[in-house]
Parts: structure tokens; C-alpha cells; sequence
């Protein structure tokens, strides 16, 4: 599953909590294709393709987080998309509510459907800046963050800097774990409908320590400018990185795993130094 | 690491000894895995026709007479400064592959259970003298500083090939295969262990600069130090914990296409490599980290990966189970093998590290091993259900995970109220 799905699927099943609290499971799909047969629990589907066929009636809600789904059949409560793509074709029946929210929809004119509500937070042809703005504004927070942190606390960047420069594997490892168990507890979670919140709290926390290793790499890229001040370097620097990783992300089959990976490594150095509050120093080995 | 400064100064001699060990420990321990903790259940139920229950006294037999082998070898090799003796230790090494050859090539031939009984009770001599003498030889070939590594590669090696082959636990076949595999290496043993070579003369001095572990330095740990007797109870738990979950996973059905016993190729690759990646990662936190927090780990994947499988099996026995639960439970083998292949030479010297990889090894690994996995063929002859059954492995990873840090924040309390005159 990849990870930028995570907090779609935490949305899902708090809105399945919220809304269908009488859906008693739910049943995730998360890869490969699938044609559905009757089927009585919530539906989630995330990077997978998955039709219902003519003559299947869905019982419980189905959520779209991502990925792609084709609706010939029925579906006797909702469908809500968050993402992917979504084709309701002629023959399909929905008695509760289509709600679309992000990603890409066609529906058919002589589908059944009881209600639809659109909410446009991604327009159907994108201009190319509206489409940056979401980067730049995350980009601009780190900036801002950055220069802050660097002002104020250099030493904590210091720390986690000389942690992910000086034990690159170590940041790769600490970082790999942690990113796989954090992610996997928080959709566990998830699941339970009670601990949303702390899968929302975690999420945050996972947000935190992503953004403080972005804004490290920063303040290293920073210190290689002619920039004399800390503050401004580092922000300029988070601006680079920011901008770098996007850039890697372009390279076919690649580059999303090598920006990934130097993600991970960046969290894992914000880990090991506890967010650069202890400057971290592997135990020594005799000879 | 050291590796890499050997290579640049293109000290063979050193490197060969990297090589040899990890191609003799790695074969060691697959062949463990897969012709001994399967074969045998395979050999036990379908070919002689012994009942689950039947089968499982057998293992617990096999287990406490491979511990007593063990100790007592390992125990010899101390008294006697056996360990200090790289060309005797070849030699022994050599008697225990060829009669393991032997072994392997009669197995497919038992018919009758008093026959099984036989061979098993035979088959613990060369297993438990085996673990001191394979374990112990870490103070000829690997310096400290690389032995979470070594173990690393050792650990990740061994499950990545039990993964792909073989796919079915036959014994027939599988005996065939392993034979022809063994009886090369029993040759190379054979002329290592029996003919003059100054490649072995080199390593053989190797153990005096090896000998004293990560943990033994500036002190030694003692073998009735709490240092070592807690060890031997964690790993024990470690490691039934293992076994006690995974014999009834594999042959569940609803787990057994996610497992590592899935037909199909595409996901037992996944499982080799990831055995292999974590076992690498468990290298790099053995070596970077203090020891308590691999444990930590450990504890706390089995328990999130046993409340993983209970909490599918509760809410959607009929979906199909993702990937990530095997992972998870693929990440928490490959840490906690790369640690035992690693602590027990590290808490030992050349004069104890018989005895301590005898008991660590033997105890922890053996012993909990097959009792467990006699359990588990137990409980499912007993008509326990797999929800049941993995409830009780999960409690009892919680249980493992939640003692560790109370006992040392116990143990920590205890050492300040000393020092402060409370005590």
C-alpha cells in the first residue's frame, strides 16, 4: 500500500464510523484487478481496479480512496470517492448518495442514483498552477519552519544533520522501520473506529518528524549557499530540497523509491536523535 | 567494518575465513529449518504414519537429547580447550556433516515408527554436537566489530533460500537434494579439516584477537552471571513464541497462499527478500545499538504481527489476508535469528563459548523451538482453533513485550536504592 494512501484510508473508516455505524466490517482492497460478487460489508478501495457487474448488489457503503472502480450493478447504501477514478455506467443503481471529492469521475446520465453531491477540490481540467499550489504551500510552511528552527535552535538541526550525513545507513534503517510498523499501527488502529484519534495524532507525529527531516536537509543544502544567514539559508535550502525531491520523483520507475528512500532517511535521523534533541553516537565496538 | 579493510589490504586469508563461515553456518541453519523442523513433521505424519500427538513427543524427545548433547560437548570443549583448536574443530565438524549426510539419505527408507524414534534420537548427536562446535568457531573467522553483519548475511541467506525451495516439505525429494548438496562440502570439510594447509594455521591464530565478545570486554560474563541467565529466558521466549504461531499459520488454509508455503512464486519471493532485507536491517541496529532495544523490537513485531493475524481472523476470516502480515511476521524472525547467531559469541571468550552457545543455542533455540512447535502439532490435535491458539501466542508476546522494560526499570531501581543505602 503506498504510504500516501494512509491517511485517505484513516478518512474512509472515520467517515464509515461517523455515517455507517452499523457496518460491522469492512473489507479493504488495496492491489490487483477484481470483479465483485454480492457482498454485505464496507467497501474500501484503494490502488486496485475493481468492478461490480451487472446483477451484484453491494450492501454496505463504498469508499474510493484510490485506484479504480467500475459500478454496473448496484449498491444499496453510498459511495463516496476521495480519490482514483470512478465509472458508474448505465446499468448502475445507487439508492443512497454519490458523493464525489477528489479524482476523476465519469457517470452515466441514465445511471440510478438517489442523491450526488460534488465538491470541486479538484477541478476536471486542472490549471497547471492550481495544481503547484499545494506543493508550494507545503513548501512555503517548511521555508517558514525552517528558517525559524534554524534561528532559534540551530543545534537541534546540527544533530539531526550530522545523524543522516555521518550514519546514512543507520538514518535508512531506523527510518524503514519506523515508517513501516508507524504506518501499519495507524491503520491498524484505524480499523478498531476507537483509536482514530491516536491515528490521527500519529499521522501528525509522522507529518512532524517528515517535516523537521526536510527542513534539516535544508539547513545542509543551506550551509552550501553563499547565505549568511542561518535562518534564510535554511528556508531557501528547504525550498531546494522540496523542489529536489519533486524533480527525483520525475525519474521513470525510479524516482519515486530513491525520493522515498531519502525521506526515510531523514526520518530516521529525526528518530535516532530525538528530533535533534541528542546529538547520536553509535556504540563502540572493539576492534 | 572490518570486511572492508581487509579487502583493501587484500588479506585473503581472513576473508576466506568470512566466507567459509557464513556458507557453513547459512547451510547449517537451512538445513535445520527446512530437513529437520519440517521434514520431520512430513517424514513423521505421512510417510510413517504417526499421529500429530505421536509426532510431537517425538520432537520434544529430539529436543531435550539435542540440548544434552550440546551441553555436554560444549561443556568438553571448554574443560578441554577444544575451542582454542581450529584444525580439531574442523574435524569434528566433518564427523557431524557425514553422519548428517547419512542421515538425510536413510530418511526417506523409515517405515516403521520404532525406526523414526531411532533416527530422530540419533539424528540430535550430530545436532546438538553440532551448535558448540559451529557457534564456537565465530572466534576463529569474524572479528567483533562485523558479527551483527556476518550474522546478518548468515541469517538472511538461510531464510531466503528456505523460502523458494523447497516449495513442498517432501521428504522423498527433498533428501535427494540435500544429499547431493551436503556430500561436497563434507569433501571440503574433509580436506580442510585433514590436510596441512597454512590457510587453516592462519585462521587457527585468529582467536586469540577474536576470542573475548562485544559483551566480555573489559570483563568476561560468567555463565551463572544475570547478564547471561536473562539472555537464555528472553531468546527462550523469542523463540517459542515463534514456533508456537508459525506451524499453525503455514497450515492454515485461509494464510496458506500469503504464507511460505504459497504456490505461487511471486509472493514466497517477497518473503525471501524481505527476510533478507530485515535481516540485514537487524545487522546494522545489532551493531549500532545497545542490545535491549533489538530485543524491544522483537517483542513488539511478534505482538503486533500475532494481533494482526488474531484481529483478521476475528473481523474477515474469509478475506483474503494481505501481505503485510507475513511481512511483519518475516521482519521479526530475521531480527531476532541475526541476534542469535551474534549474542552468544559476543557474551562469551574462547574458554566459555562452548558452554554458552551450547546452553544460548541449545536452550533458547532447541529447546523452545521444538517444544513449542510439539505444542502447536498439539493444539491442533487437540482441536484448539487457530483464533485460540494465536490469542495465546499474542498474550503471550505481550506479556514478553511488557516484562522487558519493567524488569530493567526494576533492575535499575534496584541498582540506585544500593547505591544510595536503601538496599
Amino acid at each position: 500500500m503506498s504510504p500516501s494512501l494512509v491517511p485517505l484510508l484513516v478518512l474512509a473508516l472515520l467517515l464509515m464510523g461517523v455515517e455507517h455505524k452499523d457496518a460491522a466490517r469492512a473489507e479493504l482492497v488495496m492491489s490487483g484487478t477484481h470483479e465483485l460478487t454480492d457482498h454485505e460489508s464496507a467497501l474500501i478501495v484503494g490502488d486496485a481496479s475493481v468492478t461490480i457487474p451487472v446483477g451484484v448488489e453491494i450492501l454496505g457503503p463504498v469508499y474510493v480512496i484510490g485506484g479504480d472502480v467500475r459500478i454496473q450493478g448496484s449498491v444499496r447504501t453510498s459511495v463516496m470517492q476521495l480519490a482514483g477514478e470512478l465509472i458508474v455506467e448505465e446499468t448502475a443503481t445507487i439508492d443512497g448518495e454519490l458523493r464525489s471529492v477528489a479524482g476523476s469521475r465519469a457517470v452515466s446520465e441514465n445511471a440510478t442514483i438517489g442523491r450526488r453531491t460534488m465538491i470541486e477540490l479538484t477541478p476536471t481540467s486542472p490549471n497547471p498552477l492550481l495544481v503547484l499550489l499545494p506543493f508550494a504551500f507545503m513548501s512555503g510552511i517548511l521555508a517558514l519552519a525552517g528558517a525559524a528552527w534554524a534561528r532559534r535552535r540551530p543545534g537541534m538541526l546540527i544533530n539531526v544533520g550530522r545523524a543522516l550525513t555521518q550514519h546514512p545507513v543507520i538514518s535508512l534503517t531506523v527510518g524503514t522501520l519506523v515508517a513501516l510498523t508507524g504506518l501499519s499501527l495507524i491503520v491498524f488502529m484505524a480499523f478498531t473506529l476507537v483509536l482514530i484519534p491516536i491515528s490521527i495524532l500519529g499521522l501528525l507525529t509522522a507529518a512532524l518528524a517528515v517535516g523537521c527531516g526536510v527542513v534539516t536537509m535544508g539547513h545542509l543544502v543551506g550551509q552550501h549557499t553563499r547565505i549568511r544567514k542561518a535562518g534564510l539559508a535554511t528556508g531557501i535550502g528547504a525550498l531546494l530540497v522540496m523542489a529536489g525531491l519533486e524533480l527525483i520523483g520525475l525519474i521513470p520507475l525510479i524516482g519515486d523509491l530513491v525520493a522515498m528512500g531519502i525521506l526515510t532517511a531523514a526520518l530516521g535521523a529525526v528518530v535516532i536523535t530525538y528530533f535533534g534533541l541528542s546529538e547520536f553516537n553509535p556504540v563502540k565496538l572493539p576492534e | 567494518m572490518r570486511l572492508f579493510e581487509l579487502i583493501s589490504r587484500r588479506s585473503w586469508v581472513p576473508l576466506g575465513g568470512y566466507l567459509a563461515y557464513v556458507l557453513a553456518l547459512a547451510a547449517g541453519y537451512y538445513y535445520n529449518l527446512t530437513f529437520i523442523q519440517l521434514g520431520l513433521i512430513d517424514l513423521g505424519t505421512r510417510l510413517v504414519g504417526m499421529s500429530s500427538a505421536a509426532v510431537s513427543a517425538a520432537m520434544a524427545a529430539l529436543a531435550l537429547s539435542t540440548l544434552a548433547v550440546a551441553v555436554v560437548t560444549g561443556v568438553v570443549m571448554d574443560r578441554r580447550g577444544w575451542n582454542k583448536n581450529l584444525r580439531l574443530k574442523l574435524r569434528l565438524l566433518f564427523a557431524i556433516t557425514f553422519s548428517q549426510l547419512v542421515l538425510t539419505l536413510v530418511a526417506p527408507r523409515i517405515e516403521a515408527p520404532s525406526l523414526f524414534i531411532a533416527w530422530v534420537m540419533v539424528c540430535s548427536i550430530p545436532l546438538g554436537a553440532g551448535i558448540p562446535v559451529m557457534f564456537g568457531s565465530m572466534i576463529d573467522f569474524i572479528p567483533v566489530r562485523d558479527r551483527g553483519f556476518v550474522a546478518a548475511v548468515v541469517a538472511g541467506l538461510a531464510f531466503f533460500v528456505a523460502a523458494l525451495y523447497p516449495a513442498e516439505w517432501r521428504i522423498e525429494e527433498f533428501s535427494v537434494v540435500v544429499a547431493a548438496a551436503m556430500a561436497p562440502a563434507v569433501a571440503a570439510l574433509g580436506f580442510l579439516a585433514f590436510k596441512r594447509l597454512t590457510f587453516v594455521d592462519e585462521l587457527s591464530r585468529q582467536h586469540v584477537e577474536f576470542g573475548p565478545g562485544r559483551f566480555c570486554r573489559p570483563h568476561p560474563v560468567r555463565t551463572t552471571d544475570f547478564t547471561f541467565l536473562a539472555l537464555i529466558v528472553l531468546m527462550f521466549g523469542i523463540f517459542f513464541i515463534d514456533s508456537l504461531g508459525f506451524l499453525r499459520i503455514i497450515e492454515a488454509p485461509v494464510y496458506m497462499y500469503s504464507s511460505w508455503q504459497s504456490p505461487d512464486m511471486a509472493v514466497r519471493l517477497f518473503i525471501a527478500t524481505t527476510h533478507m532485507v530485515a535481516a540485514l536491517m537487524a545487522g546494522v541496529l545489532y551493531t549500532n545499538f545497545s542490545r535491549r532495544w533489538i530485543f524491544l523490537w522483537v517483542f513488539g513485531l511478534f505482538a503486533f504481527t500475532h494481533l494482526m493475524y488474531t484481529f483478521h481472523l476475528r473481523t474477515g476470516p474469509d478475506v483474503v489476508p494481505p501481505l503485510v502480515m507475513p511481512m511483519f511476521y518475516v521482519v521479526a524472525v530475521s531480527f531476532y535469528t541475526t541476534l542469535n547467531f551474534a549474542v552468544w559469541p559476543d557474551h562469551s571468550t574462547a574458554d566459555t563459548i562452548g558452554t554458552h552457545t551450547a546452553l544460548g543455542v541449545g536452550v533458547a533455540g532447541w529447546l523452545a523451538s521444538f517444544l513449542s512447535t510439539a505444542l502447536a502439532l498439539y493444539s491442533e490435535s487437540a482441536g484448539l482453533s487457530l483464533l485460540s491458539h494465536l490469542t495465546y501466542v499474542n498474550a503471550l508476546a505481550l506479556l514478553l513485550l511488557l516484562a522487558l522494560p519493567l524488569a530493567l526499570y526494576v533492575r535499575r531501581m534496584v541498582a540506585l536504592a544500593r547505591v544510595s543505602g536503601a538496599v
